[in-house]
């Protein structure tokens, strides 16, 4: 029996699946691995010890619950989250460590770039907002800030293509994860010359870049060894866990959208235009040469769910979060919808789409003399939910939207599915397989294969588990609180920078 | 109580505990002239303070200490009063010779196992930026102690080695919950895997690896391999091999070297694990992957 392995090299730990041809899941494996912020800005992470526990969780799976199965492995698909940046020199070896999309340290790059129309020239070529997260910024950062390493750098590549790289000897790039490097033209997909330029290096310091299709690579001959496989084993390049979420979510361009909350969060559509948002708020990344997929990412997703159970939920057993997350969210569904009036602005980790603005802070606004413990813990969650709906209305000026599904463990909490179908005022439906980033692999894998006639065939096979439908009173309640946190962004604009200007002079 | 100070190779009351270098109450109540200055600390000096204020000087970091205050001080720290003076008050203080050759802190004289002694060991090591405590608890060991060296009951050698132990338990449980919040596994996880990186040369226990998060070491071994998708050991290893591999391919340190510095017991260990890991023995992978500079 044939079977499908797909590998995400995810924010924090490698991910793999094993798919039967019916896209039942025979086997799954993670292996962690850590993020390193030896300064406040920076976020870094060990290429080999990716890489490692990547080949060590393929093979234990494929030993533990593959070939004694007796599946016979016919494809690996990757994908890889998006963003991250690795320098390595003329023999192919690391240059430190390979920084990730959470990096703010070309913060000061990015906001002179935004603000100028080259700035703008590049965002409308390359359909990735100008921001410290890609590697266009990242690259401009290093050429001023570490010139030698800059110079002694052969290549720059996202992690993902340096993980192929390993394994087959090839130096590729999917188009998915180039559109988010801020440097590839989504429209020619090609390198844009105006961006290449501004970080100043030239195509050959870029891996080649290839479609999410492409299988012209194979394992080295020690790695088909170690993982007992064929040199026919097709390997397919595979896309960018935004992508591959929003396909495995069965988003095409069926009026539909697809909300993930995990730490972080975005919104997307698929379709085969790209959106020129004057506004510069919305991405494009390509999926395919004709389809691309669109959308808005927040920072501030479940990660701040968490910092609150930290700080204020109750630990019966030491570490024990999810017993203590368990108990707040019993807590926050007793609390009217809207908290009493109590809102939150979630930018602990300032924020990206749709307001851009690294220097953005959290703030709880409305406090009155009875509102209690619960009220915070609600407001907090509606908060994170509210954000997610001003990321959505951006795209709404674009894109027509009936009905959402939702991935990600936080955005898949039945309290927090319900609120976000009452304030988007629509159906929203959980997915019957929780992981849509391998199920979306899956799929690529499976429409290469020639099992559907294309991704849109495919997508339909992602079957829905249950939908939440929208309460009306309680959308009419959140609307009207929403136009409060709505105003309250840009009431208080200056001073998320004021305040972040003297956290960072007065805070160790 | 009376002031009391008692030295080893003085006062006979210390002649059955040769690792007691002194035990100390003083009640100081006036300043004098380099009456404290900055010393090399050469054995575990361990102060609690009664009553007073006292300004020191641990490690070049100023610590202001206040009654219930606990202070350790390791062999090879620089420790003396700011100005060169003891301040006015009441304190108690232990020194305790470190075994010899210095590798474990906790000698012959204790009665815990040899694995608490490491783990011990570990959480004052990984500590010692951090390592004055509020600490009221010690209050009554030292109190007991200071009877037990006077009055030499029947049982009093028992009983002396016993207090020190409990003291030492003590110290390592307050420190793993002062530095350590018990409700971020990750950043507890984080932590540790710093401290793995920085001596992986080090012969890693799970019970050290788990005392130093401040859990049993069953409910460390399931966290870990809920959260890390590893046993701890085979994260571990993971580690190892991450590191042996920056090595191999920087081309500067031969591979029996590469196998000691990174943990492995023998370059045959090494290369075994490797290639069951890669697929490559270490100089094969050095062979196709070197950075020629």
């Amino acid at each position: 029996m044939d079977c499908i392995i797909t590998i995400e090299l995810g924010t924090n730990a490698a991910r793999v699946f094993a798919f039967d041809l019916s896209g039942n899941v025979i086997g799954f494996a993670k292996g962690h691995y850590p993020t390193f912020h030896d300064r406040p800005d920076q976020s870094e992470q060990d290429p080999e010890q990716m890489f490692i526990t990547m080949l060590y969780v393929l093979k234990n799976l494929l030993n533990d619950k593959v070939y004694p199965k007796k599946y016979v492995v016919s494809c690996i698909c990757f994908s890889a989250s998006m963003h991250s940046l690795l320098a390595v020199d003329k023999d192919g070896v690391p240059l430190g460590n390979s920084i990730t999309w959470s990096d703010n340290r070309g913060k000061k790059e990015a906001a002179d770039l935004k603000n100028s129309d080259l700035g703008t020239a590049i965002y409308s070529a390359t359909g990735t907002p100008v921001h410290p997260m890609s590697s266009l910024i990242k690259i401009a950062w290093m050429k001023n800030n570490q010139p030698d390493k800059f110079s002694r750098t052969h290549k720059f590549m996202p992690i993902k293509s340096y993980i192929i790289q390993q394994l087959t000897g090839s130096c590729i790039i999917d188009y998915s994860i180039a559109s988010a490097t801020g440097l590839m033209n989504t429209r020619k997909l090609t390198w844009d010359t105006t961006a290449l330029d501004f970080a100043g290096i030239t195509p050959e310091r870029l891996p080649e870049l290839v479609p999410v299709f492409y299988s012209g690579i194979t394992l080295k001959k020690e790695y088909q060894k170690a993982l007992r496989m064929s040199s026919s084993v097709k390997i397919l390049v595979g896309s960018s866990d935004g992508c591959l979420a929003t396909l495995g979510a069965g988003v095409w361009e069926n009026r539909k959208a697809t909300i993930t909350i995990e730490d972080s969060g975005a919104f997307r559509v698929i379709g085969k235009d790209i959106i020129d948002d004057p506004k510069q708020q919305i991405f494009n990344y390509v999926l395919t040469e004709k389809y691309f997929v669109s959308g808005g990412p927040t920072s501030n997703g479940g990660v701040i769910f968490e910092w609150f159970t930290k700080q204020f939920g109750d630990f019966k057993n030491a570490f024990d979060i999810d017993y203590a997350m368990d108990a707040l969210i019993r807590e926050a569904s007793e609390v009217n919808v809207g908290s009493d009036g109590l809102l939150f602005l979630p930018y602990l980790h300032g924020e990206r789409a749709p307001i851009w603005n690294a220097n953005a802070r959290g703030c709880y606004f409305g406090v009155n003399i009875r509102h209690e413990r619960k009220h915070f813990i609600r407001a907090t969650i509606e908060g994170i939910l509210y954000e997610m709906y001003s990321i959505g209305k951006t795209l709404e000026k674009h894109r027509q939207i009936d009905s959402l599904s939702i991935n990600g463990s936080f955005a898949s909490i039945p309290l927090c599915t319900q609120i976000i179908a009452d304030i988007f005022n629509k159906p929203v439906s959980t997915l019957s397989q929780g992981d849509s980033i391998g199920v979306g692999a899956f799929l690529l894998s499976a429409t290469d294969m020639g099992m559907f006639t294309g991704l849109e065939e495919a997508s339909k096979m992602v079957k829905m588990h249950h939908t939440f439908l929208p309460k009306v009173n309680d959308h009419q309640i959140y609307k009207r609180y929403f136009n409060v946190f709505e105003n309250l962004i840009t009431k208080v604009s200056d001073e998320f920078d004021a305040i972040s200007d003297l956290q960072q002079e007065y805070s160790s | 109580m009376i002031q009391l100070i008692l030295q080893q190779g003085v006062s006979k009351e210390l002649v059955n505990f040769p690792h007691i270098l002194e035990f100390a109450y003083k009640k100081n109540s006036t300043i004098q002239l380099n009456s404290f200055s900055s010393t090399v600390a050469g054995c575990i000096s361990l102060y609690y303070i009664l009553d007073g204020k006292f300004n020191w000087m641990i490690d070049s970091q100023p610590h202001t200490l206040f009654p219930g205050d606990f202070a350790v001080i390791l062999p090879g720290q620089h420790f003396g009063g700011e100005s060169n003076v003891l301040n006015i008050g009441t304190l108690y203080w232990i020194k305790i010779a470190a075994d010899e050759g210095g590798k474990p802190l906790i000698g012959k004289w204790s009665g815990l196992n040899k694995n608490e002694k490491l783990s011990v060991n570990q959480i004052l090591l990984v500590n010692k930026g951090q390592l004055v405590l509020k600490l009221k608890e010690a209050q009554v060991l030292l109190q007991s102690l200071q009877a037990e060296l006077r009055n030499e009951e029947v049982g009093f050698f028992t009983r002396v080695n016993q207090l020190l132990d409990e003291l030492f338990i003590l110290i390592s449980r307050q420190l793993i919950r002062q530095n350590n919040s018990r409700r971020d596994f990750p950043q507890a996880f984080l932590k540790l895997e710093q401290t793995l990186r920085q001596d992986l040369e080090h012969q890693w226990t799970v019970e050290e690896m788990a005392a130093l998060t401040g859990m049993g070491t069953t409910a460390f071994t399931e966290k870990v391999k809920n959260y890390s998708g590893f046993s701890p050991l085979n994260y571990l290893i993971n580690i190892r091999i991450t590191e042996a591999i920056k090595l191999l391919k920087r081309g500067e340190v031969n591979v029996t070297d590469i196998a000691l510095n990174t943990g492995f017991y023998s370059s045959q260990h090494f290369a075994t694990t490797f290639k069951r890991f890669t697929g490559y023995t270490p100089s094969e992978f050095r062979r196709n992957n070197r950075s020629k500079g």
